[in-house]
């Protein structure tokens, strides 16, 4: 089990406090975005076209004349929520096909990850992008897309931790006792592979981003006038030499964002491993 | 215990499945798109019975159980058809691409190998210590860095420090060898940064585990010098684990490539895919997946035999 919070080591501390920290600026941009932004993210303004960071515009301006502070804070918005909407959806199309896979074994077993080794198959984002050139680009396509992409993941961790569980004296027992397999793997079993699951949700978060922001560069992702972090990094590549502040800025909160639930995600793996053995 | 050649049948089986899985998947991927394939390439003015031709010239009027045995027929024998857009065959446009994301591919796995195998050794040696520290947390934040990202901030350095700018230009490798691989550096690095820092972490942990094991104790204890025992014990131990780390890499520095090619304007498989996505160009398009993925899937089956011939145990599980 994993470590109560009285007696956690300090190198899952150091990284608990490092992650919060940067996750917490990406956070607090998107909850201030949501009432205020210093000036309309969208709005353009002719006279003040790439003007680097200075005390009127902090982060500088694009070559409509749009504020990136405002922009920047309007895209966290976006990573946010793919990345949510689409672990969200992974982890439920992996928790239903995992947990059965991992509990019957056999013939269930093998037609499950075959299905979802089939889908590991494709490098990258390659199937994600496959999805979206089929269905065209939108958020919600999307964010399927990612979560159908990495559902074989959650599910090879339902699995192996279902196969071990499921061994147990009090899973043995209450099949004696007639509980039907549905009711053992949702209330007996499921509720056991959190502290699992737990860790891989906060590395998916993080790898969903790199794939999103990535479709989003390429024009498949977040369609404009939106502002997201790929497509602000696609629309700066013009001007790199004569305005570094657009690709400065977007590229850190994306980085912030990522490596922040890297952090987190290296804190829970170090406290539980150090806790449970 | 099962054998060596029962291995290898249950191996080959699940790799002949999983390939028509896959091809299975791009199939009904493709087939399912919204809107008549030939309408959309003849547009609006076109009369039915020119559509029909097209239909029927296509193929798209047979029933989909024979366009799917036609369509994976032709995959495998490498003859997959002619592009709509591009009017070319589609193996050969392929072909055409292909140097550019293999060569990046091949540069960026040796830049993890050359990079990551020396500081993760290093770094083994006394783990806790300062330049272990400082390497694991630059390994961390390059880990954050998607590759794109990184082209993008690797560009802005070279055009910033050496004012020079040589994105763009792509060489062929039959006109100059060394100015094909040159023009790949800088892109294969971008793809490699984060994959040194993962092969780095793994490599390390891996060392650190096998330093502990008792048969090391043992050699030193027999008079070994460290040297002898990291060479000839620890580094084939580690393999193992790391044979299937590289081929998660691989895979990984192939997908990567896809996007950094268009960072940095090469005409590789990446840009192919895109603007097949764009002009709707389906043979293009499940030709290209399908590649990509059988490279995969065959990257995967080798790693299998290689760690099982590595260590007979992995037979067992």
């Amino acid at each position: 089990m994993p470590n109560t919070h009285k007696n956690r080591s300090p190198e899952a501390s150091a990284f608990y406090t490092a992650g919060l920290i940067l996750l917490g600026i990406v956070v607090a941009a998107f909850i201030v975005s949501l009432f205020w932004t210093p000036y309309a993210p969208d709005a353009t303004d002719a006279a003040s076209k790439l003007v680097p960071p200075s005390l009127e515009h902090p982060f500088g301006t694009d070559n409509f004349g749009r504020d990136v502070l405002s922009r920047v804070m309007s895209a966290s918005k976006y990573t946010i929520f793919i990345s949510a909407a689409g672990v969200a959806i992974a982890l439920i199309l992996g928790t239903v096909a995992g947990i059965p896979a991992g509990y019957y074994g056999g013939f269930t077993d093998r037609g499950i990850m075959l299905l979802g080794n089939s889908i590991m198959c494709f490098p990258g984002i390659l199937l994600a992008l496959v999805a979206v050139a089929v269905f065209g680009p939108s958020v919600t396509n999307v964010i399927w897309a990612l979560g159908l992409v990495f559902a074989p993941t959650f599910a090879r961790v339902c699995r192996v931790g279902t196969m071990e569980i499921k061994e147990l004296d009090y899973i043995t027992h209450a099949h004696v006792m007639g509980v039907k397999p549905a009711r053992i793997m949702a209330f007996h079993i499921f509720p056991n592979l959190v502290p699992q699951l737990l860790p891989a949700t906060v590395i998916g978060l993080a790898n969903m981003t790199l794939f999103e922001s990535g479709m989003s560069y390429l024009g498949l992702g977040v369609q404009p006038p939106d502002a997201s972090f790929g497509k602000m990094l696609s629309d700066a590549q013009s001007y790199i030499r004569v305005a570094p502040w657009l690709i400065v800025f977007p590229a850190l909160m994306l980085v912030f964002y990522i490596l922040g639930l890297y952090f987190i995600s290296e804190g829970l793996r170090v406290s539980l491993s150090k806790g449970g053995k | 215990m099962q054998s060596k050649a029962g291995y290898l049948t249950g191996k080959l089986i699940e790799l002949i499945l999983t390939l028509l899985l896959v091809s299975l998947l791009v199939f009904t991927a493709f087939s399912i798109i919204p809107g008549d394939t030939a309408r959309v390439m003849l547009g609006p003015q076109a009369s039915e019975s020119q559509v029909d031709l097209l239909r029927a010239q296509l193929g798209l009027d047979k029933p989909l159980p024979v366009r799917y045995g036609e369509w994976l027929w032709g995959l495998l024998s490498f003859n997959p058809g002619t592009s709509y857009a591009y009017n070319m065959s589609v193996s050969e446009l392929i072909g055409q691409r292909l140097p550019v994301t293999l060569g990046m591919s091949a540069i960026a796995m040796v830049m993890v190998i050359i990079i990551s195998y020396p500081l993760a050794i290093l770094s083994a040696r006394k783990p806790g210590r300062l330049g272990d520290q400082i390497c694991s947390v630059i390994g961390h934040v390059l880990f954050a860095i998607p590759p794109y990202v990184a082209s993008l901030l690797l560009i802005l350095l070279a055009s910033s420090l050496f004012s020079l700018l040589t994105v763009g230009t792509y060489v062929k490798p039959s006109d100059d060898f060394l100015g094909y691989v040159g023009c790949l550096l800088l892109p294969s690095f971008a793809i490699a940064l984060p994959k040194i820092a993962m092969s780095f972490k793994f490599l390390r942990s891996s060392i650190i585990e096998q330093r502990n094991a008792d048969y090391v104790r043992t050699s030193k204890s027999h008079g070994l010098s460290d040297l002898k025992i990291l060479v000839r014990h620890v580094l084939p131990n580690s393999n193992v684990s790391s044979i299937t780390i590289i081929s998660i890499i691989l895979s990984d520095i192939l997908g990567g490539s896809l996007i950094v090619e268009q960072v940095f304007n090469l005409p590789g498989l990446g840009r192919l895919l895109l603007s097949a996505i764009s002009r709707r160009d389906f043979p293009l398009l499940s030709g290209i997946v399908f590649y990509l993925a059988l490279i995969t899937v065959l990257l995967y089956f080798i790693s299998d035999i290689a760690s099982s011939l590595a260590d007979p145990r992995i037979r067992l599980k």
